[in-house]
């Protein structure tokens, strides 16, 4: 009872109290530090934000939203004229070539190394894909410059053009001449570039899949491709299409291995061989030299590269909540 | 219902319940080996499953009986290191032939979990996907076939008006009866249980027992429980392992009244396992 009476008094040689009180300092500065950090990155984005909105804003002035279906770009031109949709369209097909080959390689492999790959094959090709995801883009960029270009353009390359030669739409498309630097090719190591985070990503969530219910699945006589097909990708659903927005959030914004191999024209082309530019290899080839609208020009279309990847992750996301919807979770 | 009893005396098996007649051999195993690797998990079984009788597995944990049960089935193929000697039979087929087909095997010997696993998936589609992996059959055929094997597991009228829901939206019973309609779509000859209730509460677990003698008409059945009252409710046969062995199989009345072996009779009074 004593010792009950004295914490209620506050009186006695232990002032329980104060010891509280103590504490809630502690808590109190914790919850500041913690808010304050996640504060800060609103901060960050914001500023980002305001500063792109500024330094673009001779650009918006003069070109107003006609610089969205401009192609010419000659910021040499008096005075200089200037257009993104060479650059936006670069993006948006490298980025979409990228993905549709990233996406069912990334897939296989993370699927031949959790459901088919021998144990002893499964550490070799996990750390090789890993690897991968290690190498500065640079290097992709030299070798994709040195190595993969030329290849592309005495092999492949003429190969598609021969065949689709006269084909409607399509001929269009595979049509010559083969070049070093084009759409393809970035878009090709754009796709080797991804392929670590979609194999990564799908690998882990393959792993989350209970052997209980693929054993279920091969229970009533299913194949492995079965199983694969109607039980692991349903179920981890969710994660792989995280795995790939993140995938193609860093495609979209990839810029040194782009540079290097894309060719940086302004002028679209239907073939996907030619030479073209993105966004990011624009501002980075022509950044240096700027100066006045030409510069707020490169600005405005950082700026633009920001609305675009906010409005592919978000329709992403949308896609995935209506899955969610559908799938009646 | 209660595990209490256990301890007082054997638990009674279901009034009036004459031993059924012999039935001729389903699955039959002879001097059956399992290994994990190094460790020996089964030693020398020899048992008959009867033709559309329930044979009941029980015994302490790791005796072996769900290893036992996972050969029926070849489900062990799935993982490396683990083989099966001896001989096992499915009427006529050597089920451990290593060139047998085991979709076609696994389509005739069904199994059902412990925990329920329902994909994920509709309703209608948890019960079509099974038959679709073996038949061709048109839209109406199918709503009749997955209409049969939800009255075959007791859930078309609890599920009737909501075939379109996702199958993981049912409650934990639901879904097990869910897994076994799916298991009967497929229309096996064998249907193994690998202890059906011991995620189930009290009054679905007296759902999936009703079932399962139903079921008993037109398969054979075998189960896996710890629980032995149900292993005395459900069964004609019952099989106590111990250590990897075949302790003692005989009509489960006489398992549960006048075990020969010594071990039979402390486990199923409770004095061990």
């Amino acid at each position: 009872m004593a010792v009950q009476s004295d914490v209620i008094d506050d009186a006695g040689p232990y002032d329980r109290a104060k010891a509280l009180s103590a504490f809630k300092l502690g808590d109190v500065t914790f919850y500041w530090i913690t808010r304050l950090s996640a504060i800060s990155v609103l901060l960050i984005l914001g500023g980002i934000i305001i500063s792109l909105i500024v330094g673009a804003f001779p650009a918006i002035k003069e070109y107003g939203l006609s610089f969205l279906w401009t192609q010419r770009w000659a910021p040499s031109a008096d005075p200089p004229v200037l257009g993104a949709l060479g650059p936006m369209y670069g993006t948006l097909v490298t980025s979409f070539i990228a993905m549709l080959i990233a996406i069912p390689v990334g897939l296989g492999i993370a699927i031949f190394l959790t459901e088919l790959c021998p144990q002893w094959l499964r550490r070799p090709i996990g750390m090789a894909v890993e690897l991968l995801a290690g190498i500065p883009s640079i290097i992709y960029g030299m070798w994709g410059f040195f190595v993969l270009g030329p290849f592309l353009a005495n092999t492949f390359q003429p190969f598609m053009i021969s065949i689709f030669d006269g084909v409607p739409v399509l001929g269009a498309i595979f049509a010559g001449p083969p070049s070093y630097l084009s759409l393809f090719n970035a878009a090709l190591i754009l796709a080797i570039m991804v392929l670590p985070f979609i194999t990564s990503i799908s690998v882990d969530v393959f792993k989350t899949v209970p052997p209980v219910l693929k054993e279920a699945a091969y229970g009533v006589g299913c194949t492995t491709w079965e199983v694969v097909r109607s039980v692991v990708i349903p179920y981890t659903r969710v994660g792989i299409i995280g795995g790939v927005m993140l995938a193609l959030g860093r495609a979209l914004g990839e810029t040194m291995a782009v540079t290097f191999i894309i060719g940086n024209s302004f002028r679209i082309s239907s073939s996907i061989f030619a030479p073209g530019t993105t966004i990011s290899a624009a501002i980075a080839s022509e950044f240096a030299e700027s100066d006045g609208l030409h510069q707020s020009g490169l600005i405005l279309l950082g700026l633009l590269l920001f609305v675009l990847t906010f409005f592919v992750l978000a329709a992403a996301r949308l896609m995935l909540m209506r899955l969610e919807t559908k799938a009646g979770k | 219902m209660s595990e209490m009893s256990v301890s007082v005396s054997a638990p009674s098996v279901h009034p009036g319940s004459q031993p059924l007649p012999e039935a001729p051999a389903k699955v039959t195993a002879r001097n059956l080996n399992f290994y994990y690797g190094e460790h020996h998990a089964l030693k020398n079984i020899n048992l008959a499953l009867g033709t559309n009788r329930v044979t009941a597995f029980i015994g302490p944990s790791g005796c072996g009986k769900s290893t036992l049960l996972r050969i029926f089935n070849r489900m062990y193929d799935l993982y490396p290191g683990q083989r099966a000697t001896g001989q096992l039979l499915l009427d006529h087929t050597n089920i451990l032939d290593p060139k047998l087909d085991l979709n076609l095997l696994r389509a005739r010997v069904g199994m059902v979990f412990q925990k329920p696993t329902p994909f994920p998936m509709t309703i209608y589609e948890n019960i079509a996907f099974g038959i679709r992996l073996y038949e061709k059959i048109s839209k109406s055929e199918m709503d009749g076939r997955v209409e049969k094997a939800l009255r075959g597991g007791a859930l078309w009228n609890e599920v009737k008006d909501k075939l379109n829901a996702s199958g993981l939206s049912l409650s934990g019973g639901q879904q097990q009866r869910l897994c076994i309609a799916r298991t009967v779509a497929v229309r096996p000859e064998v249907i193994l249980f690998d202890e059906p209730c011991s995620a189930l509460d009290p009054i679905s677990t007296a759902k999936v027992e009703e079932l399962i003698q139903e079921l008993s008409e037109n398969y054979t059945i075998a189960i896996v429980t710890h629980n032995m009252q149900q292993a005395a409710r459900v069964s004609d046969k019952t099989a106590f392992m111990y250590l990897g062995e075949l302790i003692e199989f005989d009509d489960t009345s006489k398992i549960f009244t006048s075990p020969t072996d010594r071990r039979t009779q402390d486990y199923i009074t409770g004095r061990f396992g």
